[in-house]
């Protein structure tokens, strides 16, 4: 909310400096966002007068004026219409900034004349648009003085953030009531005048639906001359960046901005009979203020008369009542609504209004007469006319709400020694009723308090007039332990995990959790991921993998000139978007040059293997101890059905998948050279219950080992995953190892046959092998390979 | 009788004439060798006798080892002449370009495990929830109803799913899980939970998905002193500093009463915010005390139970902390920035090593 330091100090009186102030409204709560020296603008501009005013020898439209600024007489060259002898002027001396056009003023020859300054309009200095001609400033403007000072324009516009709890300080005397309580001046008391009312309104009022307007107050005022409205209004809301209309829409906007009343004026010559509040039709519609017709639905608090909607109950008023500078006869309206139902309305029909913001944030009941009294009075005076008496309909609860509060329960909610005494000293300084009774004490609340219910509300108002600066310190490891675990398993598992794929070269990355369902397609069923207000058509759905989002980044980074891209993220995927389809997952991919070419090495592109390899350290890492592994080819439909496969663990669990990309979809995303990549389901990573500290026995053999190579001739699709099983089969004591060594591919060998070597480590525990041993496991082996893959061992 | 002296002169000359290894083997065996000059003169002594005999091989014995040992010198020299050609002939330049298979650890990984470090000493466990929440656990749980202004300003994100026929949202902070875990666990409870959260709204100071991490603390005793404290502790930690200065305003968040925004004193250095000094204020958390409708709403007795939660936005410290000025980076995935702002993996954040 924007005031001015003067608006502020109309209903505060304080001896504090300006900057105590600004600080004590943070301090209360009341968090300062700007502050803005307005009259930094207008520091230059002196008031001045014409003495002389006489053609321009040497063009039509340009005068030359004499111009008295006090303390030296000046030429100036003006090309204003309107400027006469006498005229009070605003004077731009030479150096001086304009403030619309930040142009810096300097002596010129204008047509041959010297000019020593410039005579300002209202848009030169940023205050309206008017730039027809200068400002003519009342003659009792001293000529010399400052302008800023001479016409109020020195002034502070401060704005503070207003927490939607405090709807007490959406004017300004709310903010000098709370700053009033925390010490820093005295609330001043405003009085003004209460007009009887000489007739009865002539316009009555029915409420029909009390739940959403409890109360509906109006003042009927006749022959009113509408004009604009005084300097004193027009600058107040102009100082706040409000647009003077006319008398009286300004009066009701200043008693909202002044109040925090908001009000509506009517053209009661327009009104049809009655007005009735109640809730809209469905299919009714109307035509607001802001130009535009809205669909109003059933619940809707809708101001009528007997033919027409008038208005949204706290939202906005309609076009068809709305007064200008004809109007003759007004109804001025001050009233209550529903918070709950404006906030719907507003929100259902995408409206913003000021009254609208009050309202829902819940309006002091007692500012319904109090504002319609205020407003009539300011009507009387500016726009004259006649006043009927107050018609109400509906009622303003006269009761305050109290509660019970315990001094000890604050203290034990703060952790700040205060006594009963003070605690009722803030409260009253609050405008609350707070006096002893019994052990504890006894609060009225001030019906402008909307938001105080209970004990809790009451111990923030302690503290922060208190100040929080006065909460002691107090050590929490006193406190006793309560957590056996800091991380559970599945966290320590992530994060044992990210690193350690960190280690093996890959960047983290952390992509949004949305996700283009155009190019999501091939990952998860997109249609069960929608999100209802996307950000934007390519992040319309929660990602249902995290790869669709990496595979995004490669085109960003190789058009960057990147051309080796290790990354991986650790996140969550979704399945549906109910809360519990929400999938733990890691993504690593390596895409692009493993090596570059450099001075030691050939360039290398990333295979397969690099991911599997990375996938399987990770699996044993976060695995560890005693499990079998085994890797089969079936990965999902995303990745290529020739070059990918899934690890198995313990034989049921499938933990992760590896491979590449498949290539429609590499294609869908404009990559146009193999992905590789891995994928390890976190939530399927078997969490060891009761982690053991002990390892597994460690046996060593001191007996010399053997290593032994065959090489066969094989089918082109035998894997050699079967070779090795086949050798480790033969003994499991003796052979300690069997791995391949060598693949080859030639025509030489047959149609569709590879040539494969395993390289067989032997070793006893209880002796050193001889020949004969070995010769024997050697033909053992060789002739279970063959049986098992039909191959024939090489010589 | 022969010169003995002469002939020691001739292999003294001839060692010194020996530029490699080879001819200086072939000079061993023309003197030491089986047919050589000195084991030849050996041989002869046999046909001596008395005191000739003695004295000859006296004089034969001090002249063959004076041979072996100008050998070995010779030997050595020969060798250290070879290794110095050797070493000059392999040098290399060592300025030619190596690289690191290292990747980096993002910095809100670092971040976030910076702060589950000094919590977890703290003794507050990590706790989690789902990213889609119920429209109760996000907002009505926590004292916020459906028509409540501070609704308004999270820009929620709605997905087609519904619970109690309420629309799912993304939630729009961590603070759900306060109440997924107060339902689970009875008080004593001290946690935090750091995560994804959602808000409807893209420019240069806003992400739509962003990070929080959020604390809670519900027991007999702990108030706004204590809170004070946890956060004094968590800053000092966090930043490094025992200087850090802390400034608490009053707030508002519909789920505590009362409420804080604590600030954090700084200064501006070049393009540099140093934390800790000067008087500028950077805000940098809210927090409060539980609001008893709250703990009502997890069937906690507020009569008997009471204490405080804390929420802040992971960018923000990894910002603060880490000198990173703009947000949106942090999703861009450029690797370059990465590279640059990433951490190594081995880094495990520590309060027994460091932290950072």
């Amino acid at each position: 909310m924007k005031f001015t330091y003067s608006w502020l100090k109309e209903h505060l009186e304080t001896e504090h400096q300006f900057n105590e102030v600004v600080d004590k409204l943070t301090a209360i709560g009341l968090e300062v966002e700007s502050v803005q020296d307005t009259g930094l603008a207008y520091r230059d501009f002196i008031v001045g007068q014409v003495l002389e005013e006489e053609k321009h020898p040497n063009a039509d439209k340009l005068k030359l004026c004499k111009v008295d600024i006090g303390r030296e007489k000046v030429d100036v060259v003006c090309g204003a219409p309107n400027v006469t002898k006498g005229m009070k002027v605003v004077y731009a001396p030479v150096g001086s900034v304009i403030p619309v056009n930040q142009m810096k003023i300097k002596a010129a020859k204008i047509r041959g004349v010297e000019s020593y300054g410039m005579m300002c309009s209202e848009y030169e200095l940023g205050i309206s648009n008017e730039h027809d001609g200068i400002i003519s400033l009342e003659q009792d403007k001293e000529v010399g003085s400052s302008f800023a000072d001479s016409s109020g324009m020195n002034d502070i516009l401060i704005e503070i953030g207003i927490t939607p709890n405090r709807q007490d300080c959406l004017g300004v005397l709310g903010v000098a009531r709370d700053l009033a309580a925390a010490g820093v001046g005295k609330l001043k008391n405003r009085e003004f005048k209460t007009e009887k009312g000489s007739f009865e309104s002539p316009i009555k009022i029915e409420i029909q639906d009390n739940d959403i307007c409890p109360a509906f107050a109006g003042s009927y005022i006749k022959n009113v001359k509408n004009v604009a409205s005084p300097d004193w209004l027009q600058k107040k809301l102009k100082s706040i960046g409000l647009r003077p209309i006319s008398a009286l829409v300004d009066i009701t906007n200043y008693v909202m901005f002044d109040q925090n009343r908001p009000l509506h004026v009517y053209d009661a010559d327009k009104v049809k009979g009655k007005i009735i509040v109640r809730s809209a039709q469905d299919g009714e519609s109307f035509k607001a203020l802001d130009e535009k017709t809205y669909d109003l639905k059933k619940g809707m608090c809708t101001i009528t008369d007997e033919e027409k909607v008038l208005g949204l109950g706290g939202i906005m008023g309609g076009e068809s009542t709305g007064c200008n500078f004809d109007t003759i006869n007004v109804l001025l309206e001050s009233a209550l609504f529903d918070n709950v139902n404006t906030a719907r309305t507003g929100r259902d029909l995408s409206i913003l209004s000021d009254a609208r913001y009050r309202f829902e944030r819940g309006i002091d009941p007692r500012s319904t007469l109090e504002g319609i009294h205020y407003a009539t009075q300011l009507i009387l005076e500016i726009c004259g006319g006649e006043c009927s008496e107050i018609v109400l309909a509906g009622q303003i609860s006269e009761t305050l709400n109290t509660i019970h509060i315990s001094g000890k329960n604050i203290v034990k909610r703060l952790g700040l020694e205060i006594t009963d005494d003070e605690i009722i000293l803030i409260l009253n300084s609050l405008g609350f009723g707070a006096k002893k009774s019994g052990e504890g004490i006894h609060c009225t609340i001030p019906s402008w308090r909307q938001d105080i219910h209970g004990e809790a509300d009451i111990s923030e108002e302690i503290i922060r007039i208190k100040g929080y600066e006065n909460i002691p310190t107090s050590n929490i490891r006193a406190i006793s332990k309560v957590n056996k675990d800091i991380l559970n398993s599945t966290q320590k598992i992530i994060s044992k995990a990210k690193h350690f794929i960190a280690s093996e070269g890959y960047n983290e990355f952390i992509t949004f959790s949305f996700s283009d369902s155009k190019k999501s397609i091939f990952f998860g069923e997109v249609e069960k991921l929608k999100i209802i207000n996307p950000i934007s058509e390519d992040l319309d759905i929660l990602r249902p993998s995290l790869i669709p989002n990496l595979l995004a980044s490669i085109k960003k980074n190789t058009a960057r000139g990147i051309d080796s891209l290790s990354i991986f993220e650790a996140g969550s995927q979704y399945s549906s978007t109910t809360p519990e389809d929400q999938i733990n997952s890691i993504c690593g991919v390596k895409y692009g040059l493993s090596n570059s070419k450099t001075w030691r090495s050939e360039k290398k592109e990333f295979d397969i293997f690099d991911v599997k390899n990375d996938l399987l350290n990770v699996v044993n890492y976060l695995v560890p101890g005693n499990k079998k592994i085994s890797i089969s080819d079936e990965a999902p439909s995303w990745y290529h059905p020739g070059r990918s496969g899934k690890i198995i663990l313990n034989k049921k669990i499938e933990i992760g998948y590896f491979g590449e990309l498949h290539p429609r979809i590499a294609n869908k995303f404009k990559i146009k050279t193999r992905v590789n990549l891995f994928e390890l389901i976190i939530d399927n990573v078997p969490l060891t219950e009761k982690k053991t500290t002990n390892k597994p026995q460690l046996i060593l053999s001191d007996f010399q080992s053997v290593t032994r190579d065959f090489a066969f001739i094989l089918d082109k699709d035998i894997k050699s995953s079967d070779l090795i099983k086949a050798a480790l089969n033969v003994d499991t004591k003796i052979i300690k190892s069997a791995e391949i060594f060598d693949l080859f591919e030639d025509k030489s060998l047959g149609e569709d046959k590879k040539s494969m070597a395993i390289k067989v480590v032997l070793q006893s525990e209880e002796k050193t092998l001889d020949e004969n041993d070995i010769n024997s496991l050697s033909s053992k082996i060789v002739e279970a390979i063959e049986k098992s893959t039909s191959g024939t061992v090489r010589s | 009788m022969v010169d003995f002296a002469k002939l020691g002169q001739e292999i003294k000359y001839s060692l010194s004439k020996v530029t490699d290894l080879e001819s200086l083997s072939e000079c061993r065996i023309k003197y030491l060798g089986k047919k050589g000059k000195i084991s030849l003169l050996m041989k002869e002594l046999a046909n001596l006798s008395g005191e000739d005999r003695k004295k000859q091989a006296e004089i034969l014995n001090t002249l063959k080892n004076q041979t072996l040992s100008l050998i070995e010198d010779k030997t050595e020299e020969l060798n250290d002449k070879n290794l110095n050609e050797k070493l000059s002939s392999e040098t290399l330049d060592v300025t030619l370009p190596v690289s690191s298979s290292l990747g980096s650890i993002h910095p809100i990984t670092q971040v976030i495990e910076e702060v589950v470090t000094i919590f977890g000493d703290l003794d507050f466990y990590v706790a989690e929830g789902p990213e889609v929440e119920t429209d109760y656990n996000n907002f009505t749980a926590l004292n916020t109803s459906e028509h409540h202004p501070a609704r308004q300003m999270h820009d929620t994100f709605y997905v087609e799913t519904q619970t109690d026929n309420m629309q799912n949202v993304l939630r729009t902070h961590t603070s759900p899980v306060q109440i997924r875990s107060m339902l689970e666990h009875k008080p004593p409870i001290r946690l935090i939970a750091p995560g994804k959260t959602f808000r409807c709204d893209n420019d240069q100071t806003h992400s739509p998905m962003f990070h929080q991490v959020e604390g809670l603390v519900i027991d007999q005793e702990s108030n706004m002193s204590h809170l004070k404290g946890c956060l004094e502790i968590f800053l000092k930690t966090f930043f490094e500093t025992d200087k850090v200065k802390m400034r608490f305003r009053p707030s508002h968040f519909p789920f505590t009463e009362p409420s804080a925004e604590v600030d954090i004193g700084y200064t501006k250095k070049g393009n540099q915010l140093v934390i800790g000094e000067g008087d500028d204020w950077l805000e940098i958390l809210g927090c409060g005390m539980v609001h008893p409708k709250v703990l009502q709403n997890v069937n906690i007795d507020p009569s008997s139970f009471q204490g405080y939660a804390f929420g802040m936005g992971i960018e923000r410290l990894a910002m603060l902390k880490y000198g990173i000025s703009d947000l949106r980076t942090f999703f861009e995935c450029d690797l370059r920035w990465n590279k640059h702002y990433g951490f190594s993996p081995l880094n495990f954040p520590s309060l027994i090593r460091d932290l950072s």
